[in-house]
């Protein structure tokens, strides 16, 4: 609430058109940027800031509050047509006037796809859209196949941010066609309509932000981001303390401490919209009882993870779900819990005799995830399962050996679908890698789930497939990782909630810096 | 002396040829593109789409004929991620690089022939002793240690230096130092070494008998004979400095070298950036070796008459 007041304040300043600049120094930079194809963490960092989505939700807020971006009204016109008007006077970073036909070029570039990481994309979570039409120079069409339950959340979707057509299919070969080269050109020189351009970008090294003068809604508040690549984690503190850079990314739980008793800096942090995640193997020959995946699941004190790996800033949750899902949040479903006693009773029902199950994990990908692997070691053991580490490089969630791993549910929008409803969807990856089956039932449940327009008649859906996990165990959400930015003290900066993971959003009222 | 600098370049080409071929394999045998930079998530479906898109649906052999083909015409390939030419994205981190390893050179060459000489002429007394005793302190100080040191003091208690990047004079200060510590300590006492070798020899004594100063003695007839062995040392040395010391002092000061980009094309499995990454640099520690080999056989006359 102080920070809102002071932002405010700040903003009502008349010389806040002085010019601002500062430097983020992260931990990973892009090595492109395309918010089409990129689903990334690292790549979630950037899109906000250059690019606009038709329809955009207040992220000061959890609960999804729709407002206008480049469309400034929608209505469905059919339950599965929406009708959208597009904002007048947009402009592209390039000069270029937005028009309905660059939007229907961005949104077919992801509806319609050829391009093989766009297809990629796109079927997981715009699949019920068959395309956008044109309508006039300010209206489009967007069509589903079926009624669509989740319309603004889908079409607020980084995937389908406005991008301009003329000057994408310029980029290569003929001007007239969009080639894969275009796409690939694209995100090496990348142009939208949002508050800052991107004057320059060294993949995987750096990237200059400047305020774009011509944007269409409140200009942004700094005049200039340069955000650098610091991959040491020792070198982004030192860079915080040498005022080399104003805010770092990525902060480890135990470097909060000293950074922040420092009396010239800070730190910000959230509890991450994203699961690491134990997946066990339904097809292994070993592992094909539920009761020793369920003892699997029971034996992991999740609590005790989390106070010791995360000094308790984890979230660790009840069931597959994240408080910004809004209405579908059923935090009140029990789906995983610990309980030790019971593990040993159903691995003892099961006949377990004491046989090896191995738990892959890449030595450094997940933060804490090696340490976590060791600790849920120690907790089988407890319970009696014989556990091994293994750790390895190479992805083997695809691999029929595969015993159990960890692995991350990520929300890719805020919707039980953007994060359980995606990864493990009917056909879904879990299943097509051959460690997850579904049934007829499990796919009409999840029908139910995805495309009910009533909002009760999903939750019921959701609770039905969340009590077919407790069942039958595939995965086990060990806990929401906090994640953690420095900064100077003049920075008025901190993770939105309203945001997937990771956006550094400098928009308008996001960001401020206080005369020091 | 045509005939061996001949030699030496076709000794170099079988060399890049073998490095290349071990880099080709090695890289496809530890992991696949498709999982380490897109993300997860793919179905099993999306995953074959984006493997006949990157064409590694192609058998081992025709990628490698392929890629054969490629380096011949001068077409080393597109980097899987950022989808330009790999020539383009290497030669960007190559000056800085270069760079650091120019001033690390300079640095270490300043101050460890002197030291070398001085640890020589003065062996017996403390100040010799002294060279000695800091030489193999700073033997025994990996460069990656003496980085985090420096700046924890430097930059994190006293903020006196930077330590982000290669903007200024200021930020070359303590990545050079990195760099060069082990190489000082190595080079000083193998200056020293070699100096010793020389002074207690007989054209040594003939010059004193001559009459020359000190000084002269010293530094034409004993550091003019005693460099010919150091040539080859430092070639050496900076060959594998190429190659591989500066990938953690790159890292530690986000300095934006090719050391950087090759940790993070192994780490994503971009072959095509790794491999003409690789290639430059064999390409460059091959050309260091070549060049010491020329220079030694320059410089003495035993060598290049022997083997022409």
């Amino acid at each position: 609430m102080i920070r809102l007041m002071l932002t405010t304040a700040l903003a009502a300043l008349p010389m806040a058109a002085v010019a601002q600049e500062i430097t983020v120094g992260a931990a990973n930079m892009a090595p492109y940027l395309d918010p089409g194809r990129d689903h990334s963490n690292v790549g979630s960092q950037f899109y906000y800031n250059s690019f606009d989505t038709l329809i955009d939700r207040d992220h000061t807020k959890l609960e999804p509050e729709w407002v206008p971006a480049l469309a400034t009204s929608w209505e469905l016109v059919e339950p599965t047509v929406m009708e959208l008007k597009l904002r007048d006077g947009v402009k592209f970073h390039n000069g270029d006037d937005m028009t309905a036909d660059d939007v229907v070029f961005s949104l077919n570039r992801m509806m319609q796809a050829t391009f093989p990481p766009y297809v990629v994309r796109a079927k997981d979570r715009l699949g019920n859209f068959t395309h956008a039409e044109k309508v006039d120079d300010h209206t489009v069409r967007i069509i589903a196949e079926r009624e669509e339950p989740l319309w603004e959340t889908l079409i607020s979707l980084q995937q389908i941010m406005i991008i301009p057509e003329d000057y994408t299919k310029a980029l290569t070969g003929d001007p007239d066609v969009a080639e894969d080269s275009d796409f690939e050109a694209f995100a090496m020189a990348p142009v939208g309509t949002g508050p800052y351009k991107i004057e320059s970008f060294q993949p995987g090294e750096r990237l200059v932000w400047t305020r774009f003068d011509d944007f269409w809604g409140e200009q942004a508040p700094l005049q200039k981001v340069n955000v650098v690549q610091i991959a040491e984690t020792a070198s982004r503190v030192t860079a915080l303390k040498t005022g080399e850079a104003d805010i770092v990314t990525n902060l480890a739980p135990d470097q909060l401490a000293l950074v922040d008793n420092d009396p010239n800096l800070k730190t910000e942090g959230s509890a991450t919209a994203l699961f690491h995640v134990m997946i066990m193997n339904q097809n292994h020959p070993k592992l094909q009882d539920p009761r020793i995946r369920k003892a699997m699941s029971l034996a992991i004190d999740r609590d005790a993870l989390n106070e010791a790996l995360w000094f308790g800033k984890a979230v660790v949750p009840s069931t597959h779900t994240m408080v910004e899902m809004g209405a579908l949040h059923q935090p009140d479903l029990v789906t995983f819990e610990y309980d030790p006693e019971q593990a040993r009773a159903l691995l003892a029902e099961a006949g377990y005799d004491g046989f090896e199950i191995t738990y892959d994990t890449a030595p450094t990908y997940y933060t804490n995830g090696l340490l976590a692997a060791q600790a849920i070691m120690e907790m089988w053991a407890a319970a009696g399962i014989n556990g091994k580490v293994q750790v390895k490089d190479k992805w083997s969630g695809n691999d029929p050996e595969m015993m159990a791993r960890n692995w991350s549910n990520p929300m890719y929008f805020a919707d039980p679908f953007g994060s359980f409803g995606v990864m493990w969807a009917p056909g879904g990856p879990s299943q097509s890698e051959g460690r997850f089956n579904t049934d007829e039932d499990y796919a009409e449940k999840w029908e139910r789930f995805r495309f009910s327009t009533d909002v009760e008649a999903r939750k019921a859906a959701y609770a039905e497939l969340m009590e077919r996990v407790k069942e039958d165990p595939a995965v086990l959400p060990l806990y929401r990782p906090f994640e953690s930015w420095g900064m100077q003290k003049n920075v008025n900066w901190a993770p939105m909630p309203g945001h997937i993971p990771y956006v550094l959003d400098f928009r308008a009222g996001s960001i401020s810096l206080a005369d020091s | 002396m045509i005939a061996y600098v001949l030699r030496v370049l076709a000794k170099s080409a079988v060399t890049l040829f073998a490095i290349v071929t071990v880099t080709f394999i090695a890289t496809r045998l530890s992991g696949n593109p498709i999982e380490t930079f897109l993300g997860e998530g793919l179905t099993t479906e999306g995953r074959e789409e984006l493997i006949r898109y990157f064409q590694l649906d192609r058998s081992l052999w025709e990628q490698y004929l392929a890629f054969l083909r490629g380096v011949l015409s001068g077409e080393f390939g597109l980097s899987f991620v950022d989808r330009r030419p790999v020539t383009q994205v290497v030669a960007e981190r190559l000056w800085p690089s270069a760079q650091l390893l120019l001033s690390s050179i300079a640095l270490t060459l300043a101050v460890s022939l002197p030291l070398g000489v001085l640890a020589a002429v003065y062996r017996k007394s403390w100040v010799g002793s002294a060279v000695m005793v800091v030489a193999f302190a700073g033997y025994a100080v990996p460069n990656f240690i003496l980085a985090i040191v420096m700046m924890l003091v430097f930059s994190y208690w006293l903020n006196w230096l930077p330590v982000v990047g290669n903007g200024s004079f200021a930020h070359f200060i303590m990545p050079t130092i990195a760099m060069s510590g082990v190489l000082i300590a190595a080079l000083t006492r193998f200056t020293r070494n070699a100096m010793l070798d020389v002074l207690g020899q007989d054209f040594i004594r003939t010059a004193r008998a001559k009459g020359l100063s000190e000084l002269r003695v010293v530094l034409r007839h004993g550091l003019g004979n005693a460099g010919v062995t150091v040539i080859s040392v430092i070639g050496l040395q900076f060959a594998g400095l190429a190659a591989a010391g500066s990938v953690v002092v790159e890292s530690i000061f986000s300095w934006p070298g090719i050391g950087q980009l090759l940790v993070n094309a192994a780490i994503i499995r971009d072959y095509p950036v790794l491999q003409f990454g690789v290639i430059a640099v064999a390409i460059a520690v091959v050309a260091i070796n070549a060049v010491t080999d020329i220079a030694y056989a320059l410089a003495d006359p035993r060598i290049r008459l022997a083997k022409a």
